[in-house]
């Protein structure tokens, strides 16, 4: 589905990624994870065609993404970043309604776009208050209507910039719930920055694990995020354990309770 | 969710309204003693109907009559003035919305970026080279076309000069618009205190925003033109606007070409901003309060935004109009004066009234 080879890119002198090949699956769940500046947000950008690749080659279905308009870019990728207020009031429904547009020229909604909003707004759980301003909503509630506009672009894949970065415990898992879901029953491939490692355990089926002056691991969660490569990626000690299947990892300072053993 | 049938109502009865008042304001006024009088009806029909016959027969058949003094006043005065109202207040007006919308801040105007400081400074150099004459049969004077041409040109550097700070450029054309203001009126203010005293006092007064009597109908004309077209051209790139209120990133991933619909529409709001100070001066507030106005009551779908707040500002402006020439015994005051003065409170009304049924979100 996605095809990245040897993908290189610099901000100034600083380089960010550097000889980065990633092979994305159809209908697979990966994250990408890593310290702050290991260029996980720029990889997305790179992916969403707001950035351009300085060295190396990147492809979705076999196409490179230099030779896609912005319009037929629309129609392959959605783009969700962390929840914010749009500088002017817009309702809900008017707000995942915007997926339609962007694409075609069409002045009023058809009624395939309508259905198209409806059926979004049931799945994300947000037709209750569709007619509500998106500023009157809580922050995980308005994250569900961003992930409900990236639906109603009916794109195959789907890329979430920490889209669970401001919320509560309950609206985090809520979120990566709906995620799993929407990879499960409409066949979506979805590639997420996040910082939580334990829910990426959990959630995902394939890790990025972006390090330091270039150096990445990519793998099952399980291989990946194991407690030496996050000790050595972030710099940062702890435990980690087992809950059933998957590894959960949890992190201890200089002066926590159980601080770890030298 | 926005239906045909809904957009047609809503602009039909913005229509109606703008109607109403332009027929109010046509036949208010003041006379000779400064009481309030209205011009009578029957006159003004008279005056038509006599036009009327004078255009296919080539001869007043009321050649004996008495001269009919309402319809002069109603043709000469009112009428233009009139017309001149509405041209400026819906340009004024849709370039608001569209400069909100692309810098995607609900303070901004159509003078935010320095349009309003390129023309003053176009005006002021025109009456320092003394090009204060009229071509009477363009019914323009070489001051416009320089105002006209300050404000474009402004544009054009503060647009050069946001491009520069990169692909984001919505704060660094917002930094540059504040630095070619701030520059330009230095030397407005350098240029007021080396010009003789009484064309200062003009120059101030064509600058508060004001309906000069404009000879000849061809720039009212010509203007209306270019306003409705550009009103058109916006109101078909509505969704487009809607999409770049959420930030260019959100706008590029749901497949706007982000630069070209800005550049676009940017264009537009500038030309009619350049338009309308040319025209008229500067004319405060209807850019700032009418699309807000509109926006509280029809909401922020700018399909209908654009059109609604061009009707609304017109009908605004020719309102305001009418107040400035009766509300003063013995003087014609600058209507930008009656905008602000109105303007302020007026919105303060309608966003105690509809603030609690909407968000105005993150600057």
């Amino acid at each position: 589905m996605i095809d990245i080879q040897n993908l290189s890119f610099a901000y100034a002198e600083q380089a960010v990624l550097s000889n980065l090949s990633v092979s994305v699956a159809e209908n697979e769940f990966w994250a990408v994870v890593g310290p702050n500046g290991a260029g996980k947000s720029t990889f997305l950008s790179l992916l969403s065609g707001q950035l351009t690749p300085q060295a190396g080659s990147l492809q979705i279905e076999g196409h490179s993404i230099q030779d896609f308009s912005t319009r037929q870019l629309a129609a392959k990728l959605a783009l969700v970043r962390q929840e914010f207020v749009p500088a002017f009031g817009f309702s809900v429904q008017e707000t995942v309604l915007m997926a339609r547009f962007g694409q075609k020229n069409a002045f009023f909604a058809q009624n395939a776009d309508i259905q198209a909003v409806q059926a979004a707004l049931k799945a994300t759980d947000t037709q209750d208050f569709a007619d509500r301003p998106l500023g009157h909503l809580s922050g995980g509630e308005r994250q569900r209507v961003f992930i409900a506009r990236a639906l109603a672009q009916e794109t195959p894949v789907l890329l979430l910039d920490e889209p669970t970065s401001h919320l509560d415990l309950k609206h985090q898992v809520r979120i990566f719930d709906l995620l799993k879901q929407m990879q499960c029953e409409q066949g979506k491939t979805i590639l997420l920055v996040t910082h939580d490692i334990n829910l990426t355990c959990q959630y995902c089926d394939r890790v990025l694990l972006l390090g330091s002056e270039g150096k990445s691991y990519q793998g099952s969660p399980r291989e990946v995020l194991d407690v030496r490569h996050i000790e050595e990626t972030f710099g940062v000690k702890g435990y980690q354990g087992h809950i059933q299947q998957e590894k959960f990892f949890l992190p201890l300072g200089q002066f926590s309770k159980d601080r770890p053993q030298e | 969710m926005l239906t045909a049938g809904k957009l047609i109502a809503r602009i039909g009865i913005a229509l109606v309204i703008l109607l109403a008042v332009m027929c109010l304001s046509l036949l208010v006024g003041k006379d000779i003693d400064n009481k309030l009088e209205l011009i009578s009806i029957s006159k003004v029909v008279q005056g038509i109907q006599s036009e009327w016959h004078y255009l296919f027969s080539g001869y007043h058949n009321t050649a004996d009559e008495p001269p009919n003094v309402d319809f002069q006043i109603f043709l000469y005065f009112r009428l233009p003035r009139v017309c001149l109202a509405v041209v400026i207040g819906a340009a004024l007006a849709c370039s608001g919305v569209v400069f909100q919308a692309i810098l995607r801040n609900p303070l901004a105007d159509p003078y935010i970026l320095g349009i309003s400081s390129g023309a003053g400074l176009g005006t002021m150099l025109a009456v320092c080279f003394g090009w204060t004459f009229r071509v009477a049969w363009l019914g323009l004077s070489p001051i416009m076309a320089c105002s006209f041409a300050g404000a474009m040109l402004t544009v054009w550097l503060v647009w050069g000069i946001g491009r520069i700070t990169g692909r984001q450029h919505v704060t660094g054309l917002l930094l540059a618009g504040v630095v070619v203001n701030a520059f330009f009126s230095a030397m407005i203010m350098f240029l007021s205190s080396i010009l003789d005293a009484r064309d200062l006092q003009s120059t101030i007064f064509r600058l508060m925003g004001n309906f000069q009597e404009l000879e000849c109908p061809l720039p009212v004309v010509a203007s209306a033109l270019m306003v409705l077209a550009g009103t058109v051209i916006l109101t078909m790139m509505g969704n487009r606007l809607n999409i770049l209120s959420y930030g260019s990133d959100d706008a590029r991933s749901l497949g706007v070409s982000v630069e070209r619909t800005s550049l676009i529409a940017f264009a537009l709001a500038a030309l009619m901003t350049s338009l309308a100070v040319s025209l008229s001066g500067l004319i405060g507030f209807v850019g700032l309060i009418v699309p807000h106005a509109v926006r509280l009551v029809a909401g922020p779908d700018h399909r209908q935004l654009i059109p609604l707040s061009a009707i609304v500002g017109a009908a605004f402006l020719v309102a305001a109009d009418a107040v400035a020439r009766v509300i003063v015994p013995n003087e014609l005051l600058p209507v930008g004066v009656i905008t602000a003065l109105a303007g302020g409170p007026f919105f303060l009304i309608l966003l105690i009234r509809y603030t609690k049924s909407i968000h105005w979100g993150r600057a």
